[in-house]
């Protein structure tokens, strides 16, 4: 007798990988949405700053908005500057 | 001048009158009357109310006496008849021919219709009028302004006159004639009283131009008062006589009372009223008579045929008497003989009527119920339908649990017969809906609810839910009905590549879903419905065994078109979404190690599907295991700052399988691979529960149900594994040093022969969640709805601010309905709640009043 295997299809799901457990604006967990939106995940995704402060992006896009003159991480006072990958 | 006039009044209408008052009597006969002497009285009556002040009032006077003669001396002739017949036929006559007359003999006297002395007399009466010559002693210049516009409308009419008599000419030539008339006089007044009566004659054109004559209407009020007064009742008894012959089928004049409505209608000299006198005669005794004629008949009927017969005489003479009312009555009349008639034929029958109508749509004698609707849609304030309804709604609940009952050992067990005796039996009632009520809104409502009770109820099968899970040692159950769950297995069967969806057509399947989604609109707990059809289409997409992945997405905007809540929706098109990009990260992870082209990867949304529980470890085989790094490579490269969780129990593949048989391919989950894999070194041993779950390193549970799917797979002759001791049924029983060993006689058998190459599903249905019992899927749901319910009374409060229970409860029902049906105590719980953790509070002063706190 002899098993090989012929296909597998492996099933995850994706989380985020963030140095918190709460976006620092809204207060709501990562794993959920800001108050905004009601589907988490692609829909509504996290971004990071230089500073490696992590937020959800429709908090952070509508705080800095809300920031006339230099643009600030929220929770460390470093200028803002999205970390791409 | 007015020395001058009066002086000359006694001559003027003396020398004048004597001569045209024959031919007014000639008139009056109806003798013939030559264009000459009708053009003469036109003059005669112009002259004498021009020059002799007091003229108008004089040919009034004379003109009355003529005519009452004239009504007495027909009056004779008409009171000599003796039989009714000849009574009535020879009143008409003499009616018809003094009515003719009434459009004619006014013409010449429009000139009185000037006349201040003439035109008040409303009543009729003589007195008044000569009353009235002495108070107007008129201006002579107003008297001499009106005498010179009034001889030209007074020409004009004449030559209208005539000409409409003689040759038959339009009333608008007349009005033609007028306007050159008074060109050619060139005085203003003149002109303007020309255009004014031009106007009124085009304007009145459709009415009769003498209607409103003083001659006319003491033409008719003579007639009224000398002849019509006398014998009216003797006329309408015979003219009710004839209806009633009539009635009797027997021969009949309708002439003779078209005749005597026609006289009552036109005598009337109410001017703001026409119909008065025929109202209060004519249309009372024909009502009554009527009434009186159906009062007997109907009971007779009733009681020599039967009520389902009596409908029948019921609806034709209901028939019949309007065509009739037709030819006899005013229009004004019809629909309050229509409601004598219906009173008399229906109302004072109805109990009877109503009695019969359960056996009737018992039996599906849809003509006859057809038949009743139509007569009760008749009654006023629908209390007949109403009945109708009731008895409509009842049928259908208790046939349709009854039916349902009858079938339970079947339909219990088994979706698609349920779910297609359901529909069977809306057809059915749909169709009686239709063919006996027209589909009359109001019995599309009463079919409505009582689906929904058929549907909703819970004494055929039932779930059983706690009603709150803080009472989690309790057992406070509130039972619902299973048939959202069979409806969305019903779902999956015609969506998943199953015996059954094979055996469709497309269009069929469509039809099929479209009834499902038919008979999702009567339940109740539509969350139920969503749960169990998320699970469904979880497993298709998993497995990839969806028949046809555009209908998979069709259905999925029909939810949308009958109203499942949005975000239900959005997420089962995430689902499909995460497919799709998986795909795509599938053919890119393929290119980029090159290896193996059997590695599929499935990255899932965890928001959007349905809820798994907590992650289950297993010990891969090895060939898996080393993909699972370059998988996990290969996405941190796709996507920054995110991880993957794998979710094995989803997890599954297919796996060749060679003994000394044959070789066969086993479609298989992860676990089982993982089992199976065990052997892989040592084919022939048999090893123990106890090291298997050291191997595979799965939980107990997970471990005891893998073991179980692969020695007792329902409905295959030879399982995979054997155990020892081969007795153990259940997997329970499972002890430490129970032995499994590979079944090295494992074959296909087809048609009971052993096959030596063939595939094998041993998946079944895929868990998705591990070790979760019944009950606690039941507590998610009741969980769902408790944060549903304070969801939905906090956005109301918000909104609202203040708001009292009832109006409260409303709003939440109104909001949660596409969901489920929030029990009043579920609803009150969550209010003390939110009370208690301070979203809001009750009024001081009114404990019934929730106020938000914001």
């Amino acid at each position: 007798m002899k098993v090989t295997i012929k296909s597998w299809t492996g099933v995850a799901t994706w989380r985020w990988i963030a140095n918190d457990e709460n976006c620092g604006i809204c207060r709501m967990s990562f794993e959920s949405t800001c108050p905004e939106c009601a589907l988490p995940g692609d829909d509504c995704p996290l971004v990071w700053g230089v500073c490696s402060h992590c937020f959800h992006m429709h908090c952070i896009v509508k705080w800095l908005n809300l920031q006339p003159l230099n643009k600030q991480c929220p929770m460390c006072r470093q200028s803002w500057k999205f970390n791409v990958h | 001048m007015r020395q001058a006039t009066g002086k000359r009044d006694r001559d003027i209408f003396e020398e004048v009158w004597p001569d045209k008052r024959r031919i007014v009597l000639k008139l009056l006969r109806q003798d013939t009357v030559s264009q000459r002497e009708w053009q003469d009285l036109f003059f005669g009556v112009h002259f004498v109310c021009l020059w002799d002040e007091k003229g108008a009032a004089k040919i009034y006077d004379c003109l009355q006496q003529d005519i009452v003669e004239f009504i007495v001396q027909a009056q004779s002739q008409v009171q000599a008849q003796r039989g009714e017949q000849a009574l009535l036929a020879t009143y008409i006559v003499e009616w018809r021919k003094f009515f003719t007359q009434s459009n004619y003999l006014p013409l010449p006297f429009r000139q009185l219709e000037q006349s201040p002395q003439v035109k008040p007399s409303t009543s009729g009466s003589s007195s008044s009028a000569s009353a009235s010559v002495s108070a107007s002693g008129a201006s002579t210049s107003a008297a001499a302004a009106a005498a010179s516009g009034s001889s030209c409308i007074g020409q004009a009419g004449k030559s209208g006159a005539s000409t409409s008599s003689a040759a038959g000419a339009s009333t608008s030539a007349a009005a033609a004639a007028a306007a050159s008339t008074s060109a050619s006089t060139s005085s203003a007044a003149a002109a303007a009283a020309a255009s004014g009566s031009g106007s009124s004659s085009t304007s009145s054109s459709k009415k009769n131009p003498t209607e409103d004559s003083p001659v006319r209407k003491l033409m008719l009020d003579s007639w009224n008062k000398h002849i019509f007064h006398d014998i009216k009742h003797r006329l309408q008894e015979s003219a009710m006589k004839i209806v009633h012959a009539e009635r009797n089928g027997d021969a009949y004049d309708a002439q003779l009372v078209v005749g005597v409505r026609e006289s009552y209608v036109n005598l009337s000299s109410n001017a703001e009223d026409k119909l008065e006198i025929y109202r209060e005669n004519f249309e009372m005794a024909y009502l009554k008579a009527t009434a009186e004629f159906y009062r007997l008949k109907s009971a007779e009927q009733q009681q020599e045929n039967g009520v389902l017969a009596y409908m029948k005489y019921a609806d034709s003479k209901l028939r019949e008497e309007e065509v009739r009312a037709k030819r006899y009555l005013e229009p004004s009349s019809f629909s309050i003989l229509t409601y004598t008639l219906v009173k008399v034929l229906i109302v004072d029958h109805l109990n009877s009527i109503i009695a019969e109508c359960p056996a009737l749509i018992r039996d599906y004698e849809t003509e006859r119920l057809n038949l009743m609707f139509r007569l009760m849609d008749r009654v006023l304030h629908g209390v007949g339908v109403e009945a109708m309804m009731g008895d409509l709604q009842r049928h259908i609940m208790s046939a349709g649990l009854a039916d349902m009952l009858s079938a339970s050992e079947v339909i219990t067990q088994d979706s698609e017969k349920y779910v297609e005796r359901l529909l069977e039996l809306f057809n059915k009632f749909s169709d009686l809906v239709r063919n006996a009520f027209n589909d009359d809104p109001r019995f599309l409502t009463a079919r409505d609810i009582a689906f929904k009770t058929v549907v909703n109820d819970t004494s055929v099968f039932k779930m059983e839910l706690p009603t709150s899970i803080a009472n989690r040692g309790v057992k406070y159950t509130a039972p619902e009905s299973k048939c959202p769950e069979l409806l969305a297995n019903y779902c999956d069967m015609l969506l998943r590549r199953t015996p059954l969806s094979k055996r469709l057509t497309s269009e069929q399947i469509d039809a099929r879903l479209r009834d499902v989604l038919l008979v999702l609109k009567y339940v109740n707990n539509k969350d139920v419905f969503m749960r169990y059809h998320k699970v469904h289409l979880t497993r298709r997409l998993i497995l990839g065994t969806s028949a046809d992945s555009e209908k998979e997405e069709d259905i999925v905007e029909w939810l949308r078109e009958v109203g499942m809540p949005a975000d239900y929706v959005n997420r089962l098109a995430r689902m499909f979404q995460d497919i799709k990009v998986s795909e795509d990260l599938n053919t890119q992870f393929r290119t980029s190690i090159s290896r193996h082209d059997a590695i599929n990867i499935k990255i899932l949304n965890a928001g959007a599907w349905a809820r798994c529980s907590e992650r289950v470890s297993v010990s891969l085989p090895i060939e898996l295991e080393d993909y699972i790094p370059d998988v996990e490579e290969f996405y941190k490269k796709k996507h920054s700052g995110r991880k993957l969780q794998w979710y094995h129990h989803m997890s599954n593949g297919t796996i060749t399988f060679v003994n000394n048989f044959g070789r066969y391919d086993l479609d298989v989950t992860t676990f089982q691979m993982a089992v199976l894999f065990a052997w892989n070194q040592r084919q022939h041993d048999k090893i123990s529960y106890e090291n298997l779950r050291l191997a595979t390193e799965l939980p107990d549970p997970e471990l005891r149900r893998t073991l179980w799917s692969l020695v007792a797979f329902p409905k295959i002759k030879k399982q995979i594994l054997l155990m020892e001791p081969a007795t153990i049924s259940s997997p329970k029983d499972f002890a430490e040093n129970t032995m499994f060993y590979i079944n090295q006689e494992f074959a296909i058998v087809k048609n009971g022969k052993s096959q030596r190459r063939g595939k094998l599903n041993l998946i079944g249905r895929l868990q998705l969640s591990t070790e979760r019992s019944q009950q606690e899927d039941n507590q998610s749901i009741v969980q769902l709805r408790i944060l549903r319910t304070q969801e939905a009374i906090i956005k109301i409060m918000k909104v609202r601010k203040r708001m009292n229970n009832a109006a409260l409860q409303g709003e939440l029902i109104d909001i949660l309905k596409n969901m489920f049906l929030p029990s009043k105590k579920m609803i009150k719980e969550q209010l003390e709640w939110l009370i208690e953790h301070k979203y809001m509070r009750r009024d001081d002063d009114d404990i019934n009043m929730f106020i938000y706190v914001a």
